[in-house]
């Protein structure tokens, strides 16, 4: 049996601020994750949720208050397991009086890249995120778009097969996030396992075999995006012509929505319901120009999610 | 490892080597050392002590300057900037990761000292002035210096902030040349309670007076083999000492 490249099992952690350490903030509480090979997989949440958290433990910035956080069934303190691991942090600030090809081979020499390889491979990945040309320029004249890309290419330089990417398209124009989008599917295409984690949801939707969504420090959701997609999708969306509001109303269905839109309604309600209505419709001599599945998407269910963890607050939670 | 250990510590050089601030320390040493040349055109009697007085009390002010803002600005740069983040999440212990840090420091000053040494020889030739044994003596004890302050710096960097570590790191620079007088002026208290906290600060706090052997120099005195040996390997201990101490809070720390 393939041991997973991330487990973890009860993972908690509290921050204790303040000058005295007094103040304790619950960052992350009991969380259980698994993630298999090849899986790409997203943490969502929003601001102050545990990702970062969660992420920072298992790459071993972070200690964990309790529980157990597993690196190819090792350790994060163990630096075998994190050979394994390429890591790109959040708002990645690289050494800025280096150039791009030095941070990327000083990265190889830290990964355990054979020393004779080094210069190729930087050279290699640096062009794989189309940084060939920058490549000696100091770190200090890069634009933010550019010091992601390097900070990719440091993250992959010594071939990892987990990646672990803390909101990689934050603060990115629309061609850096396209950018980083391909390099994760081009990642997953060669088998790589990647965790990431972001707010921002259409990443997720796009890139990801499973995602859990974290508030408040807590897991309130867990799956494989399409079953969890799937399992919200409970009611149709309708558009009708030549009846009335009130005479739609008065067929006697239970209905969760109705808009009027200029001569026509859109109505939504739940799959049983939308069978009759459809009868009733055509009885009553209306119209139905079209009916299809409400789109539920990542961010209604994230957002649902959110309302029923915390009412909308956000933060770690201040014990 | 030694290869992790060498990159680090090599990039920790590059860093001071491409850093304006250490060009402009560099340029100001030089500048400090040419003066003294003009200094000294005042002086007749005492023309070879004031230059080699001036010579190393410059390149001592200087080096101990730069080590108190490389061992206690690179480090909390580097935190607070979270490029930390990027080479401690590499398969790197954070043991070696901040031995690393304090050897490519004191690659940057030795390799400065030494810059700096040759500097304040040529001048000496050109004055003729000779070179004695307790003046290149006084530059190689330096060096100790260096590396317990260095110590003391990555130590505070490894649990605080750049403003306490560099404030703390002077302070200990004054109070290690300090720490004779502490002791004496104890001693000397009918106080039982403040002899004993005399006595313990002396013992507690660096001596960095043993590793002063600038006086001895500008008058020619021999210091004996056995002294400076002895105060060279107590600045080693105490740096150990003081690493070990850096390594265990930093093993600890959390990077928010």
């Amino acid at each position: 049996m393939t041991t997973p490249p991330i487990e973890l099992h009860g993972l908690s952690k509290t921050y204790r601020l303040g000058f005295f350490l007094s103040r304790r903030v619950r960052a992350l509480e009991n969380l259980d994750m698994v993630i298999e090979p090849g899986q790409v997989y997203g943490l969502l949440g929003p601001n102050g949720a545990g990702k970062s958290t969660t992420i920072k433990i298992v790459m071993n910035l972070v200690q964990a208050s309790s529980g157990t956080a597993r690196l190819f069934g090792r350790s994060p303190t163990d630096t075998e397991a994190r050979r394994q691991v390429g890591f790109v942090p959040e708002n990645p600030a690289p050494y800025e009086y280096l150039t791009g090809r030095e941070f990327v081979e000083l990265a190889a020499h830290l990964g355990g890249v054979p020393r004779a390889e080094v210069r190729k491979r930087s050279l290699e990945v640096l062009e794989s995120v189309g940084m060939g040309r920058a490549a000696d320029l100091q770190i200090r004249r890069y634009s933010k778009g550019m010091i992601q890309r390097v900070a990719l290419a440091q993250g992959v330089v010594h071939r990892p097969p987990l990646l672990i990417l803390d909101e990689p398209t934050s603060g990115l124009d629309p061609v850096g996030r396209r950018m980083v989008r391909d390099f994760i599917l081009e990642e997953r295409r060669r088998g790589t396992t990647v965790l990431f984690c972001t707010h921002i949801i259409p990443d997720v939707e796009a890139l990801c075999d499973r995602v859990a969504v974290l508030v408040n420090g807590r897991r309130v959701r867990e799956g494989r995006v399409a079953d969890l997609l799937t399992a919200g999708t409970p009611q149709m969306e309708m558009v009708l012509e030549g009846l009335s509001e009130a005479q739609v109303r008065g067929l006697g269905r239970t209905l969760d929505e109705v808009q009027v839109l200029e001569s026509r309604l859109l109505v939504r309600c739940s799959d049983a319901e939308a069978q009759r209505l459809l009868a009733q419709v055509l009885q009553a001599g209306g119209r139905v120009s079209s009916l299809e599945p409400a789109r539920f998407s990542l961010e209604d269910l994230f957002l649902q999610a959110m309302s029923e963890a915390r009412q909308g607050a956000v933060g770690g939670e201040i014990l | 490892m030694i290869r992790s250990f060498l990159a680090i510590a090599y990039n920790g050089f590059r860093e001071a080597r491409r850093n304006r601030v250490t060009l402009v320390l560099a340029f100001f040493a030089g500048l400090l050392l040419l003066s003294s040349s003009l200094i000294t055109d005042i002086t007749v009697a005492t023309f070879d002590r004031v230059l080699i007085d001036i010579g190393l009390g410059g390149m001592g002010i200087i080096l101990v300057l730069l080590a108190v803002f490389l061992s206690t600005g690179l480090l909390s740069r580097e935190i607070e900037r979270r490029t930390i983040f990027m080479v401690v999440s590499k398969p790197v212990s954070r043991a070696l990761f901040l031995v690393a840090r304090l050897a490519g420091n004191m690659l940057t000053l030795t390799i400065l000292q030494v810059l700096m040494g040759a500097l304040l020889l040529l001048e000496f030739w050109v004055l003729r002035t000779p070179v004695t044994w307790p003046t290149v003596l006084a530059m190689g004890m330096l060096w100790f210096e260096l590396l317990l302050l260095s110590s003391v710096g990555f130590l505070m960097s490894s649990f605080t902030g750049q403003m306490t570590s560099a404030f703390v790191t002077v302070s200990m620079f004054f109070v290690g040349h300090l720490s004779g007088d502490i002791y004496t002026f104890a001693q000397r208290s009918k106080n039982e309670a403040l002899r004993a906290l005399g006595k313990t600060l002396y013992y507690l706090l660096p001596n960095l007076e043993r590793l002063n052997l600038r006086g001895p120099a500008s008058y020619g005195i021999v210091v004996p083999a056995r002294e400076w040996l002895v105060s060279g390997l107590y600045a080693v201990a105490y740096s150990a000492v003081l690493t070990c101490l850096a390594v265990f809070t930093f093993r600890r720390r959390d990077f928010r």
